[in-house]
């Protein structure tokens, strides 16, 4: 009988594998130094700094392949805390979460709170009211899960043919963000990164799935992290003597927060429900840093934090990681390292930007210069940044919302390899979310609906071929929607977030914390949710309602929570078969209820036979 | 492994432990960045208050809420028996 553990067939080695990984990458990111100084050309850099990470992740991936269904689709439940909280945190918002955001803080500053307090939110709601009941539940997929819990195959199959729109919007945002980065590094067109980075993704998930998704996902993270950190580390050594760019960029905000007002930086009064992020394009500095919402009003503000909070505490391409630990508690505590690790980033974001902000000011704080400094020049080349005609004055720099992050090594004068580290970091951050899509996509397809109709799984091979099939189909898929209508990132992103909290959140918190909620609840729910988050986002886009779609939740969450009430008193309560299961996945100790069925399954075949 | 009678007072248990992990965040995520500018007069740590608070502090707040709701939590489970098996 396999009973729940908290320390089950953990890998005591892990610590060391991956120790070895950072090793190698800042050995790999020495040597480019090195050769950088030593006159290199830069071509050659530069594919070193792409295909060096890439061919680590690759390997890692491959050298995990399995041909057992629970290592394949949940990693062997044995992956400990951290590193689900690792690959949790970066698979959120993965690359746009890094690059827009960093772009976002520093173009509207405070304002960008929201999606980073959002988050937060997300992690702290899923650890308490999701994911320790959906890991003792054990269920490979959302779908699954819900089609169990309501002993109903069409509410799997609505739920898979649902979530299957958000998910699609993450892929494509990841794999443009990273193929934006991937082709400035190696000077080649976006189109063809797309290509190559789902070529990257199917080689490194296909043959372990999950396993081999966890494993190569935690490189991927450790690298985008420490791409993230050294350059503005070394950055806030240089300009505050201190290693800790989260928390020693103060008074240097304040100083800037002065230097703002004399130059005249708009102070700028959103009202209630504006939104206004920046786009793709150049653009000024919109407002004071610290000032309080100029682009977002305080009432979008919240309804903001509180649809992405949804969002991500329901996001069904985490929801399934929990399934991977090695148990209840284990799953708890992973939340609060995905917490740690969110925050991280987005603290580091937020410094990133606040020490941009501070190069640029320190060009015209003493009044319009003679001539601009070099690394300006240099963004300029490079197409980070362009400067109006003019009086030279804060405002008449535009920098393109997806570089700043890029022209942090630049301004600080760090060498090339820098710049290519923190592209290369961007990559990984893409790879590590959009691999983590496209596996919960394929996963979906195959358990739910290519078996949709079925609880028993497919034999063996058949559901591992299926499932590989999957995977190259969705990842091939993704690239094709990327290739064909490229949207902004940080608005699919956005999207996504809405419509999954709307569609998802109110269905799987009621269906834990509500018993007499039943199929036909999940289905309305599910149904007016996602109707109402959609037709908010399309209105959104035409103009017709006033309210932005990234705001969706503000009309889908209630919606779905009024179907699943509405839907669930008006029809016949819930069988005692399901409310023993509800009763059950509140209790963490016994029996995982996904393994016991299929530990039951396997006897009933082997009585058959 | 649990007994059946001590379903009830468990899952009253954890429903308080809930309400009491998440209303005191959701209430400060929502209320604090609506006074930040009121705050950004004061300083601390060399940062303008409302902002530090807003960022800084809304991500230690939630590492603690998780923190401590998986240490009472897991204090739940023991008492009522709940708890997995190790």
């Amino acid at each position: 009988m396999s009973v729940t553990s908290r320390t089950r067939f953990v890998n005591p080695r892990l610590g060391t594998y991956f120790g070895i990984f950072a090793s190698s990458l800042t050995g790999l990111v020495l040597l480019l130094v090195i050769f950088e100084q030593l006159g290199t050309p830069e071509t050659i850099l530069r594919w070193c700094m792409l295909l060096g990470p890439l061919g680590l992740y690759g390997a890692i991936g491959l050298l995990v392949p399995t041909r057992e269904p629970l290592e394949f689709f949940a990693a062997g439940r044995r992956v400990p805390a951290g590193y689900t909280g690792l690959c949790m945190a970066n698979a959120t918002l993965g690359a746009t979460g890094i690059v827009a955001m960093t772009g976002t803080f520093f173009l509207i500053g405070f304002d960008a709170l929201c999606l980073m307090i959002g988050g937060l939110a997300g992690f702290v709601i899923m650890a308490i009211m999701l994911a320790p009941f959906f890991r003792k539940f054990g269920t490979l997929t959302v779908p699954s899960y819900l089609g169990r819990r309501f002993e109903n195959r069409a509410v799997r199959l609505l739920s898979a043919a649902l979530i299957s729109v958000p998910i699609l919007l993450l892929l494509a945002a990841e794999l443009r963000m990273g193929a934006f980065a991937a082709g400035w590094l190696v000077g080649q067109p976006e189109s063809l990164m797309v290509m190559m980075l789902v070529l990257a993704m199917v080689v490194t998930v296909v043959m372990g799935g999950t396993r081999s998704l966890t494993w190569s996902g935690s490189a991927q993270a450790i690298a985008a992290i420490l791409a993230l950190i050294v350059p503005v580390t070394i950055v806030a050594v240089m300009v505050t003597n201190f290693p800790l760019p989260q928390l020693t960029n103060g008074p240097l905000l304040r100083a800037l927060t002065h230097q703002e007002v004399t130059q005249g930086v708009p102070l700028v009064d959103a009202s209630g429900l504006a939104f206004m992020l920046p786009g793709e394009g150049f653009a000024p500095v919109a407002k004071r840093f610290t000032v309080p919402f100029g682009n977002v009003g305080p009432t979008a503000f919240v309804i903001a934090t509180l649809t992405v909070m949804a969002g991500v505490a329901a996001s069904p391409w985490l929801l399934p990681r929990v399934t991977m630990t090695p148990g209840v508690y284990e799953t708890r505590k992973s939340l609060g390292w995905a917490t740690v690790f969110f925050g991280l980033i987005m603290l580091t974001a937020a410094a990133v930007s606040v020490y941009m902000r501070d190069f640029v000011m320190d060009i015209v704080k003493d009044g319009p210069p003679a001539s601009l400094p070099d690394w300006m020049t240099r963004l300029i080349e490079l197409g980070f940044a362009r400067v109006n005609e003019g009086a030279l004055s804060f405002t008449s720099f535009e920098f393109a919302r997806d570089k700043v992050l890029l022209s942090l090594p630049v301004a600080a004068g760090l060498p090339n390899v820098f710049v290519y580290f923190a592209a290369a970091g961007i990559v990984a951050a893409a790879l590590v979310a959009a691999s983590a899509a496209a596996v919960t996509l394929a996963n979906v397809l195959s358990e739910d609906v290519v078996n949709g109709l079925s609880w028993e799984p497919l034999p063996r091979d058949a559901r591992l071929w299926v499932a590989r099939l999957a995977i190259a189909g969705v990842a091939v898929f993704g690239g094709v929607i990327t290739l064909l209508a490229p949207t902004d990132p940080l608005h699919l992103v956005l999207w996504c977030l809405a419509i999954t909290g709307s569609t998802l959140f109110p269905v799987l918190v009621l269906s834990i914390w509500w018993k007499r909620m039943n199929a036909f609840g999940a289905m309305a729910g599910l149904t007016c949710g996602f109707a109402a988050s959609v037709l908010t986002i399309l209105a959104g886009e035409a103009s017709i309602l006033g309210l932005d779609g990234a705001l969706a939740g503000l009309l889908g969450l209630p919606a779905a929570t009024l179907g699943v009430l509405l839907a669930s008193t008006a029809t016949p309560g819930p069988t005692r078969s399901m409310l023993e299961l509800v009763r059950e996945l509140r209790i963490p100790g016994g029996e995982v209820v996904y393994d016991r069925e299929m530990r039951l399954l396997r006897l009933k075949n082997r009585e058959r036979d | 492994m649990m007994e059946r009678k001590e379903r009830k007072p468990y899952w009253r248990h954890t429903k308080w432990q809930m309400l009491a992990s998440i209303v005191p965040f959701l209430v400060m995520i929502i209320v604090l960045p609506l006074y930040a500018g009121s705050l950004n007069t004061e300083k601390f740590l060399g940062f303008p208050l409302g902002y530090f608070l807003s960022a800084h502090g809304i991500v230690i707040v939630a590492i603690f809420t998780v923190a401590s709701f998986v240490n009472r939590q897991d204090a739940i489970d023991h008492w009522h028996g709940a708890h997995e098996d190790t």
